[in-house]
């Protein structure tokens, strides 16, 4: 069953058009990247499966609820955090945690406000006002506000931008652990190496989605150069992403005919800077 | 918990911790009354000062009250916390209601600090029924501001928006409702448009009340009007505050 289910929509301001006839079908209990550059519609798109925007054209449907004619139903279903932190500085992350929790007058709120602490590893900050917080750590209060009413979509808005690597790597083991519980994610992501990292991705640029596919399946649409160096001399040729592609082209360099695929994972960047840096603290 | 009552001890509760916010909030009036007594001073003997002071300091309740509350409801928009509150389920009314409360405590506060040392400061011998005529209609007048505060923040996408409405609202109250000039030496125009701001119902209760032999009775419609006032901001706030996009 499709937690989300987006046809046709368009949102146009004045003479710009934000989205542009926007379909869009994004399983239940998956993790759903909406990738795209800045002002691609990202936060636009989301801001109409909240309700939070009126489409020029077209339909929405989140848990078969229409965002904007049944919010009452849907808004205890979906927790959202948006792009900014929209949080009140001047209040504890435990302050902020009350007051959106008391919103869905969610029982027993003292319990499930500290699990979401703890969830988010803030505990130790709990009481502390949120403007001395890192942007990361304000990030990570902002989910808390998004988790606590335990919704069955959750709706995040370039949750990691501008969040440091490690944590990143914690956002997104907290994410996977949400999704094993069932929890649909829609996060939305112009970050290429997360985008690899979800279950499913749609290619959002200027207002339109180009592509809808896993992101095994979107790589093996770009092509790989291969340079292979013998006795000096160094050959270039561009070759198919797909496994059995990079196979088939060794053959001719002698891979035996009966491999069939061969596959490479490389450690990204990321992954070797954050090794570095445990290994630099044990 | 009511959700109006949520939204008013999260405004409250924020008040509490800002305390630079909380201070000036207090401060500003009282200093400025300090230098209006410096100002008024300077007057000739016989000069009727009760006649301006009181009203000018339920004027500074009333511009203060309105900037105050229409900046912060504006920063709740630009921080995104609006947004947020209409996802989580609050409701306009919800979210009003419970401004008009938080704010009304601070603007409670204000009046009484402002009265309080406008009759100490100026050696003011008002009898009490009098003081409770001049802190009702000041307070009055408060809450009207705040839901002016509310009702004008919705037409401002960010702060800086908010200050071309000071000329255009409040600025115009201080000449044309009769703080400083009786609005019958006005011409009829701005007499009549002088009716439109909340300041000349204060006046006119003001203005009554000081007198050695005044009669509340001849100026309770003024209190009336000024909650209509109030109640009407508050319903059109409840319509132009947008929720969607």
């Amino acid at each position: 069953m499709n937690a989300i289910t987006v046809r046709g929509l368009t949102k146009t301001y004045g003479r710009v058009e934000a989205l542009r006839g926007v379909e869009l079908d994004v399983p239940e209990g998956s993790i759903f990247g909406l990738l795209g550059p800045n002002g691609a519609g990202k936060s636009t798109l989301i801001k109409a499966l909240v309700g939070a925007l009126r489409p020029s054209a077209g339909s929405v449907a989140v848990l078969g609820h229409d965002p904007l004619a049944q919010k009452a139903a849907l808004r205890p279903l979906i927790g959202y955090m948006p792009q900014g932190s929209a949080l009140y500085a001047d209040l504890s992350a435990r302050e902020n945690l009350r007051f959106f929790g008391s919103a869905h007058r969610v029982p027993d709120l003292a319990a499930r406000i500290d699990a979401a602490l703890g969830f988010t590893e803030l505990t130790a900050r709990a009481d502390d006002p949120v403007y001395g917080f890192s942007g990361g750590m304000k990030k990570r209060v902002s989910l808390a506000c998004a988790l606590l009413h335990e919704p069955r979509i959750l709706l995040l808005d370039e949750p990691t931008a501008a969040v440091d690597p490690h944590l990143k790597v914690r956002s997104w083991a907290m994410f996977r652990e949400l999704a094993a519980r069932g929890v649909t994610l829609f996060v939305s992501t112009h970050l290429m190496d997360e985008a690899l990292l979800c279950d499913r991705l749609a290619v959002l640029q200027r207002g339109r989605i180009i592509a809808v596919d896993t992101p095994a399946a979107l790589l093996q649409r770009g092509r790989t150069r291969l340079r292979v160096a013998r006795e000096g001399v160094e050959q270039t040729s561009q070759i198919g992403s797909a496994p059995r592609d990079l196979a088939a082209a060794l053959h001719a360099f002698g891979l035996p005919a009966e491999v069939e695929s061969i596959g490479l994972e490389a450690d990204s960047l990321e992954t070797v800077v954050l090794g570095m840096i445990n290994e630099e603290a044990l | 918990m009511n959700r109006t009552l949520v939204v008013a001890r999260r405004v409250l509760t924020q008040i509490a911790h800002d305390r630079r916010f909380l201070g000036l909030s207090v401060m500003a009036p009282l200093l400025i009354i300090y230098f209006l007594k410096i100002f008024f001073d300077t007057m000739p003997a016989g000069f009727n000062v009760a006649r301006y002071i009181m009203p000018v300091a339920a004027f500074l309740v009333h511009f203060l009250a309105f900037l105050l509350c229409a900046i912060v409801l504006v920063q709740e928009r630009t921080a995104g916390t609006l947004e947020r509150m209409f996802i989580n389920g609050f409701q306009r009314v919800e979210i009003i209601g419970g401004y008009v409360l938080g704010y009304t405590g601070l603007a409670t506060l204000q009046a009484v600090v402002a009265l309080i040392e406008v009759v100490l400061l100026f050696g003011l011998d008002y009898s009490w029924p009098t003081l409770a005529a001049l802190f009702g209609v000041i307070w009055l007048l408060a809450i009207a501001s705040v839901m002016l505060g509310i009702f004008i923040s919705t037409f401002a996408r960010h702060e800086g928006q908010v200050f071309p409405f000071i000329p255009l609202i409040i600025l115009p109250s201080v000449f044309l409702s009769g703080l400083l000039v009786s609005p019958e030496l006005l011409p009829d125009w701005a007499a009549a448009l002088g009716h439109a701001f909340p300041l000349y119902y204060a006046n006119n209760v003001i203005q009554e009340v000081i007198k050695p032999s005044s009669d509340l009775g001849a100026v309770w419609p003024n209190f009336l009007i000024l909650a209509a006032y109030g109640v009407a901001l508050l319903a059109l706030a409840s319509r132009t505050l947008r929720e969607v996009e």
